[in-house]
């Protein structure tokens, strides 16, 4: 464990990193950066299921694109929506989604479950192709109005300025992240790991197993929601060939898998890593999905704890005191 | 009324060619299953893989049975390749890490096929000695997918045949009931599960051919056969391949006199199918594990 001034001091580079990011490296790489913390958000919900919980999610485009969808048709139709319940309203839509997909999911594990959640992402994404008068079919939703940050009597913030975005979008993004780790802590996040490293026990102590994964899907759905309200927000486009194809839900679990699925964190960095890697790969070449494949098949076949493993055996190796702890929670 | 027939009749045989394509795709997939307890999330890719094969060597030739015979055996070693190299490394972590290799598998696939041959959709003729139209009373169907049924019936003979009668086909059966015990028992068991991965990406690609001259061959013929091949698995049963066969079957005709009725909604009707049946039966079918 770090000693507490060097944690502060780390947390404080990274806060003066965020709030300077626009200044220093201009207005692209600001719009990817809040691309990065979008699918940091977005892998971190995946990882909630998958590391914690021991659940492969193959469909978790399908709350990242409902929540993205839900708050674009909310934008196009409700005129003078404010900006903070449109991001509400995209979560909410991905938590009810979860919320009515539970009762058959919460059933199964392992394979079944990946399956099942694979069908019924595809099941949305036809959806979502086939009602064109609300979703506008493959053009999608479109050209909808960025309602400007309005604090009543104190300020009223533009939301199509990049910088003026990039703060809040930050901001939720980090709050975000930050309930969720704060989840991870409480007691219900222990039965969480309960769950994955034996359902049957947990059972057997008096926890109800199918209401807390209900309970878990219901969360990690809907903050994979306000990844996906964020982005709609971002892109000002939503398609279903955008937030909603297999690649949308196999995206978090390669950056997962990449970061390290025994870590909270990992994901974050996985996120990173495939941030970047992007932005270097396509100057070179336009098959940026043929690189990460291959990078992804290489982690998972030599790397199998990710960057987040390797970042702990780094640790335990050169700076190993006594009480050092690897950042592996709970390590699967 | 006669023309409602004829077009009852179309659809039915639609429906019929329809599934016994997907009954080649499906039973490799439920077999590997068996085998190894995952689904091969890859499994639709060599279907692609192989209809990108047939393509190139009907340039080269200009012979389709020639592709036809070739093509599906080039795909089925690129499976074995995966199998050998790469699934067979991750098999100790555990069923996710064999799962996620696959869907490595499937991505790169998918990039490589788009980086040799482009996103242009590619056609394929119909053969000429199949060209033609056949009559059925009133109806002209075409020959060729009459074909297509007929070749997939032998083929599933054969299947049957190997299976139910040989020495090899005992041992990959008890391999899919309980493989930890045939290993125990002196089967190299790593080499059965490669013969299966083969074989069932070889079905795969006789799949992938003969459904070019239908469809034509792009980088998203994958996504629709693949979908439709697992929600077969999961619907018969996982390893099951009376299941397969049956769901494979009801699944042509439900897509057939779907897009007819109502094609609107045709594509949900499958998954309604497989949603209905899971929530009664939670292991599909016919399965008996999960």
């Amino acid at each position: 464990m770090m000693n507490k001034t060097t944690k502060w001091i780390l947390w404080i580079v990274i806060l003066a990193t965020v709030v300077s990011f626009p200044k220093i490296f201009g207005i692209y790489y600001t719009n990817v950066c809040v691309l990065f913390a979008i699918f940091a958000l977005y892998s971190v919900t995946l990882n909630l299921l998958l590391g914690f919980t021991g659940l492969l999610s193959f469909g978790h485009a399908l709350f990242f694109g409902s929540g993205a969808y839900a708050t674009a048709i909310a934008l196009t139709r409700i005129d003078g929506l404010p900006l903070l319940p449109a991001v509400l309203i995209g979560g909410l839509t991905a938590a009810f989604f979860a919320l009515i997909t539970s009762p058959l999911l919460v059933r199964v594990s392992g394979t079944a479950f990946a399956m099942l959640t694979l069908a019924f992402g595809q099941l949305m994404y036809v959806f979502c192709l086939k009602f064109r008068d609300i979703t506008g079919g493959e053009d999608g939703v479109g050209g909808f109005p960025i309602p400007p940050l309005n604090i009543p009597g104190v300020v009223s913030i533009d939301m199509t300025n990049c910088t003026n975005f990039y703060y809040f979008a930050m901001v939720v993004l980090g709050v975000s992240i930050w309930i969720l780790w704060f989840f991870t802590k409480t007691p219900l996040g222990s039965v969480m790991v309960g769950i994955r490293d034996n359902a049957q026990r947990v059972d057997y102590l008096g926890f109800r197993v199918p209401h807390t994964k209900a309970i878990i899907f219901l969360i990690s759905g809907g903050f994979a929601g306000i990844a996906g309200a964020i982005y709609a927000l971002l892109q000002d486009i939503v398609s279903t060939d955008g937030v909603l194809t297999i690649f949308t839900s196999f995206m978090p679990i390669i950056m997962a898998f990449i970061g390290g699925i025994g870590s909270f964190f990992g994901p974050i960095y996985g996120s990173a890593i495939l941030t970047i890697m992007d932005e270097i790969i396509t100057t070179y070449t336009e098959r940026v999905e043929l690189v990460t494949g291959i990078v992804f098949i290489l982690v998972v076949m030599y790397a199998p704890m990710g960057f987040a493993g390797l970042l702990g055996f780094i640790k335990q190796k050169w700076l190993s005191r006594p009480s050092a702890k690897t950042t592996v929670e709970g390590a699967s | 009324m006669e023309s409602t027939i004829a077009m009852y009749v179309a659809q039915s045989l639609n429906g019929l060619s329809y599934g016994m394509l997907l009954f080649l795709v499906s039973a490799g997939l439920t077999l590997i299953f068996g085998m190894m307890g995952i689904l091969n999330i890859a499994h639709a890719s060599f279907f692609m893989l192989a209809a990108y094969f047939c393509h190139t060597f009907l340039k080269m030739t200009g012979n389709f049975w020639l592709a036809l015979l070739l093509a599906p055996v080039v795909a089925g070693f690129f499976g074995v390749l995966c199998e050998r190299f790469l699934l067979r490394k991750v098999h100790a972590f555990g069923h996710i890490s064999e799962l996620l290799i696959t869907v490595g598998i499937s991505l790169v696939i998918l990039e490589g096929v788009k980086t040799f041959w482009g996103t242009q959709p590619l056609l394929v003729a119909t053969p000429q000695s199949l060209a033609g139209f056949v009559l059925i009373g009133d109806l002209k169907y075409p020959i060729y997918r009459l074909f297509v049924v007929g070749l997939a019936f032998g083929i599933l003979g054969l299947m049957a045949l190997i299976l139910y009668k040989t020495r090899l086909g005992m041992i990959v059966r008890a391999a899919v009931a309980n493989a930890d015990m045939v290993n125990v028992l002196g089967v190299n068991v790593p080499l059965v599960f490669m013969l299966v991965f083969g074989l069932g990406t070889w079905l795969a690609g006789i799949a992938g051919v003969i459904i070019t001259p239908i469809l034509t061959v792009y980088p998203g013929m994958a996504d629709q056969m693949g979908m439709d091949a697992f929600v077969v698995v999961v619907t018969g049963g996982f390893g099951s391949l009376i299941g397969a066969f049956i769901v494979s079957l009801a699944l042509g005709e439900l897509n057939s006199f779907g897009i007819q009725f109502i094609p609107k909604l045709a594509p949900v009707l499958m998954f309604a199918f497989m949603a209905i049946v899971l929530a009664f039966k939670p292991m599909g079918l016919f399965g008996e594990r999960g």
